[in-house]
Order: C-alpha cells, then structure tokens, then sequence
C-alpha cells in the first residue's frame, strides 16, 4: 500500500503497513541480492543448475577491486538482505572479508552452503560476524541418497557441520533437492533437520536445468512421487508449527514464472563475473556490475521485465518445458 | 524500543519498506507509518515517540498518539519491533 503523502499536516491518514512480497514496482533499489560469488566448487551435484564443479570458476570472476565495489554500492543503497552462494561460497578467497563486510555495515546475509567446510572454528568465526543465517544443502537423511545426489559428497561431515553450526549459535536452514531416489526419505529429512535445530526447511520441484539436462532420467521423481512429496510436507508443516518453518513450492516453474512477469520480485541474481540475471530460471541478462552501477542495473532490471522477449520465452516454455536448457545461453536485454 | 534483530527499515519515494528476513515478509509503509518507523529507528518509548510526533502536527482530536500506538501494537504482534 502506497498511502497519499501528507503534505498538509493537520491531514494526516493513519499509519498502515501491508504484507506485500517483494515486488519491485516504486522501489529504488533492490531488496534482495542473491550473490553467486564463485561457480567453483568441491561438489559435482547431479542436479547442480550452475553446473559448478572443481575447476569450473568462471575465468572471470569479479577480482578484489570489484568485489568490494560491488559491496559498497549495496551498503550505499541501504540493500537490506543479501545471500552469498555460488558454486560453494566458502571456497572463494575472500569470503570472510566479504561476510565481515556485509555484516560490520549492518546488512542481513545468508550464506547458501554445501556445508562442507563448517569446522568449528568457522562457525564461530560465523556467528561472531552476525551473518543471519547459514542455510545447508541436505537432499536426505541417509549417506545412501545425499552422497548420491552429491558427487563427492559426504553427508556425514555435513551433518557435523551443521551440529557445529547450531553449537555456535548460527541460525540455519535447510535446503532438499528431489529426485526419485530421495522422496521417500522426505520425512525423515524433515525430521532431521529439526533435531540438527534448523529455524526453517525449503524444498520444492527440481528443476531441468544446468547438471540436471544430463541427468533427468535417472534423476527426477514421477508425478506419483512428487504427490506423495508434497502429502508429506503438508503434513509436516503442520507438525512442525510454531517450531521449524517447513517451506515449499508445490507449483511448477511455469506458474512461478508467469507470476513473476507480473509481479517481478525486488531481487537482483548477481553471478560470479558481476554479471546479473532477471531471475535464476531464465536466461536474461539486465545489467553489468563491471561495467554498470547498481543503481543502473536495478533502473535496467525495472525495465528488462517489461521486454517483449521475456514474454515470449516464457510463453514458449509453456509449448516447450525443455527450453528451460538453455537458461545458461544469455541473452542481453 | 527497536526494530527486531532480523527487520530492516527503508525510506522510499512513497513512504517505506520493513523487510524481515528471517520469514522474507516485506510490508511497505506509507508516509505516516514511515514517519512512526523513522522516531522508532531514533529512540525512545511509545509515550516518547507519540509526544514527537504529536509536536509536529495539528491533532485536536488526539487521533495521532491513538493511531500510533494501534500501529506500534500491530508492528509488535507482527514481531517487527521489540523492547
């Protein structure tokens, strides 16, 4: 709600607050920035949409000079909430000084790890820094299924990184990917999650993009066993309530992204090499963190919506599920 | 008083935003609440914040202290500011 300003004051309309998303219509800067700091990565998870991996940084990645350019413009227009994710975030060389950073200015960050590099010492360099909260990938509640899905993964140090976290005092999430072999064990994951103390759980449906173009026969669960999925997450945001978040996207891309056409959401997608997305399920570039200013990206993203060619990719999509392949094929708006 | 430890406050064109990142809930403020948010972010009690904001407009009536404190009321049964 946008109420009439009171220029005149003895006309003053009463103080109103609306819950309203996060739409970015009328607003002058961004409310959210996902940061994807580096596509490098210790894991080569099956349905990874970055495609990240050992040696797959992009070759090139915002060096010092720009990251910390990036990071003060954020700080200058008051960005409030910010997520630092990659590829595995830990592993850039700057990470600490970029989580310093953020939080010394009074910025919310969640850092969105694979969890594998949460030894003690880190966790409380976390929680001394104030990040918001650490949100961890755990796709099952079983060494079978997550080491599965997580080429190279070990569930068994993530779970104690995630013990590590909450002994620090690090808030944290949960983060599940679905795949045929791991729906059963939904429950379970649920479960688990809350006795690690996680404040919330995200899943929602896979999405056929990046690693998982390659892997999608071996990789996504029937309708069958998505229904029964999302029974059980129903269920279990019930049980859970007042207690642990349990949150999940139940429709499909296509309904998420018609949506947003129309109701963008306040939130830049920023990649590795300063480059920034309309949203992480398309392939639309609107802007240039090397070569552009925050404030000009976030005029362009404004706009960038309402370009015919966004329209169009997501009617096609409707025509073509598949197209969803080629969301690492920028295109530049 | 305070925001809580996970609401951050903005001041915008058309008024404000309160995000709370721990639910990623957003409201937007108009002019009055933003005006309410901004003696928040300053300081003081209910009583305090009232009294300021009734020093700067016209209120025979007495409707501003009411209107704030059933605004500060609801921002505190949202979770969005704390003592």
């Amino acid at each position: 709600m946008t109420g009439i300003p009171a220029a005149d004051p003895t006309v003053v309309p009463a103080p109103t607050s609306t819950h309203a998303g996060t739409e970015s219509e009328d607003l002058g800067a961004p409310l959210y920035v996902a940061w994807q700091i580096t596509n490098e990565c210790n894991l080569a998870c099956l349905h990874c949409i970055e495609e990240s991996g050992p040696g797959k940084a992009f070759p090139d990645e915002l060096d010092r000079d720009q990251v910390f350019n990036v990071l003060r413009q954020l700080v200058d227009l008051d960005v409030p909430y910010l997520s630092f994710s990659g590829g595995e975030p830990m592993l850039h060389p700057l990470f600490f000084e970029m989580v310093e950073y953020v939080c010394s200015k009074g910025g919310q960050l969640k850092v969105e790890t694979n969890g594998h590099y949460l030894k003690p010492e880190q966790c409380a360099r976390l929680s001394d820094l104030g990040v918001k909260a650490v949100q961890v990938s755990l796709d099952g509640a079983s060494s079978l299924t997550f080491n599965r899905i997580r080429v190279r993964g070990e569930f068994d140090r993530v779970i104690d990184g995630v013990r590590n976290l909450h002994r620090a005092g690090v808030p944290i999430e949960i983060n599940f990917s679905p795949t045929h072999f791991n729906v059963e064990e939904i429950s379970a994951a649920v479960d688990l999650a809350f006795e690690l103390g996680a404040y919330s759980f995200y899943t929602g449906r896979t999405m056929y993009t990046g690693n998982a173009v390659k892997t999608w026969r071996r990789l996504t669960p029937s309708e069958p066993q998505y229904d029964a999925f999302f029974a059980v997450l129903h269920a279990k945001t019930e049980e859970y309530r007042g207690r642990m978040r349990v949150h999940f996207h139940e429709s499909g891309l296509l309904e998420e992204l018609r949506y947003r056409l129309q109701h963008p959401a306040a939130l830049l997608i920023v990649l590795p090499n300063g480059l920034v997305k309309l949203i992480n399920a398309l392939p639309f570039i609107c802007g240039d963190l090397r070569l552009q200013s925050l404030q000009e990206v976030w005029a362009n993203f404004q706009r960038a919506w309402q370009d015919p060619r966004v329209a169009q990719f997501i009617d096609d999509l409707a025509a073509d599920p598949g197209k969803t392949r080629t969301l690492h094929k920028w295109v530049y708006l | 008083m305070q925001l809580a430890k996970f609401v951050k406050f903005r001041e915008e064109k058309f008024g404000g935003v309160l995000f709370e990142t721990r639910s990623e809930k957003v409201f937007t403020l108009n002019p009055t609440a933003t005006a309410v948010m901004r003696e928040i972010k300053a300081g003081g009690d209910q009583q305090a914040i009232a009294a300021r904001l009734k020093s700067r407009f016209t209120d025979p009536s007495g409707a501003i202290e009411r209107e704030v404190v059933a605004f500060i009321a609801d921002l505190r049964q949202r979770g969005l500011v704390e003592d």
